[in-house]
């Protein structure tokens, strides 16, 4: 205990010391994370609402296809992606292997079917009478849409939300596509990752530390938000 | 004539709900619906608010065909506007709900609160204008949401059960509310209702509706 505790002190210590290092690790986690979580939302959001608005042949399968890609672990995510971008693969050309963009895309794909999935339940859990209310009101499809994404906006929020915390705590993809590269790829878990291989704890910790701190605040933004509404909990 | 329906029928899971040979509705006049529940009165509303669609048939919307395709049902709904039976208000100020329909329309900002704040008053909830919907009871929302249908003028008025729920006090101001848009401004108004005595009030004819067949009883209190 006396090794957690003393570790728990130094990286304290560390962090009040604003230490550069820790902070470009914080900073290039954050900067992937946000790109990751923004370009999965603009992309999930849509497809997920007109998923739920639509049917088809196969959309039980597809819905459950998507669910179980919630389950994928990220070093298959790592393992395909590579297959894509490294020196031999179809896009290797484009020379994205061991950047922050190799890690954004892989987690986009990591984190795509976690707002996908939630955003369905969110946008399914709205009373139809929102859509029938809009249209006998003279709203396009558009603007219907636009109501039914309001009103199911803290549900939505949730879902960015656990697609940011899936995102800023997973490690394989980072380390097998960002490759751990110090001030350039070195993200918050892999840079715990390499710490504790080596026996530095205090750094590590301090990382843990800020990872949960993070997390702590977003959550607290968002029932802050959501008080502020005066809407339930999603 | 405002609505001609010939052969029309709705089916769900094979199970016939709506079965009309023919129904003409008179613009400018009040109908009321009456009819057990699962006669098919609120299948009936939803299609002449073109919200759903017959499974066959023909209708005509005041002397033009109605062809099913979303593009078209979308300009015919700008004309008519359906009441449900619990209305739901968007979250938000009830001023913002009497608004959506305004504001999709591209009303300028000076004339929209001008008719938020008519129609408010005409339903007696002027003061709730800055209200939290949420906030509001059951026949208030009927109110509000009847202020929101009748902001946009439409041409018919299709109520569902518009008295149910709600107490004695609140029952009174929207039917008067439904006679004076008719009496004053001419609107179409069909409103389905368990209760004869309203119709008899309001109605100049009384569509009986039965295991989804409609037959017309004329009203002997109005002229």
């Amino acid at each position: 205990m006396d090794l957690l505790f003393d570790s728990i002190r130094s990286a304290f210590l560390l962090l009040l010391s604003g230490d550069p290092q820790l902070f470009e690790i914080i900073a290039v986690s954050l900067k992937v994370s946000f790109s990751s979580t923004l370009i999965a939302s603009v992309i999930g959001i849509p497809c997920a609402f007109v998923l739920a608005y639509s049917t088809f042949p196969g959309k039980r399968l597809l819905l459950t296809s998507l669910n179980t890609l919630l389950a994928l672990p990220t070093v298959v995510i790592g393992l395909f992606v590579y297959s894509f971008i490294s020196r031999r693969g179809l896009f290797g050309p484009l020379e994205l292997l061991y950047t922050q963009k190799a890690i954004v895309i892989g987690q986009v794909i990591l984190i795509i079917p976690v707002i996908m999935t939630l955003t369905i339940a969110a946008v399914s859990r709205i009373d139809d009478r929102f859509r029938l209310t809009a249209l006998t009101l003279g709203a396009n499809r558009y603007q219907m849409a636009g109501v039914i994404l309001e009103e199911a906006r803290f549900g939505i929020f949730a879902a960015v939300i656990a697609a940011f915390g899936r995102v800023i705590a997973e490690v394989g993809i980072s380390m097998m596509l960002g490759g751990n590269a110090k001030g350039f790829t070195r993200t918050m878990t892999t840079a715990m990752a390499l710490e504790y291989d080596k026996g530095e704890f205090v750094l590590a910790v301090a990382l843990g530390l800020t990872l949960m701190t993070f997390a702590f605040i977003i959550n607290m933004l968002f029932h802050f938000f959501q008080g502020r509404t005066g809407q339930d909990a999603v | 004539m405002l609505y001609e329906l010939e052969s029309v029928k709705k089916i769900f899971a094979s199970r016939t709900v709506l079965d009309l040979d023919r129904l003409e509705l008179e613009q400018g006049k009040i109908y009321t619906l009456i009819g057990p529940n699962g006669a098919g009165k609120t299948t009936l509303l939803k299609i002449l608010a073109f919200l759903d669609r017959p499974s066959s048939g023909r209708m005509i919307f005041r002397g033009q065909p109605v062809k099913m395709s979303e593009q078209h049902l979308q300009s015919l709904r700008r004309q008519v506007v359906l009441l449900d039976q619990n209305p739901i208000l968007f979250s938000g100020t009830v001023r913002k709900n009497v608004e959506f329909g305004l504001r999709i329309r591209k009303m300028e900002r000076r004339k929209r609160e001008q008719r938020t704040k008519e129609m408010l008053a005409l339903v007696g909830m002027e003061e709730f204008i800055d209200f939290d919907s949420r906030g509001l009871s059951g026949g208030e929302v009927k109110r509000v949401a009847l202020a929101r249908a009748l902001a946009l003028s439409p041409e018919v008025l299709l109520c569902d059960e518009p008295t149910a729920n709600v107490d004695a006090e609140n029952q009174e101001i929207i039917l008067d509310t439904l006679e004076r848009i008719n009496r004053q401004k001419g609107r179409s108004i069909i409103f389905s209702t368990h209760y004869l005595s309203q119709g008899q009030r309001l109605a100049h004819h009384t569509l009986l509706l039965q295991n989804g067949v409609v037959s017309s009883v004329d009203n002997p209190h109005i002229s």
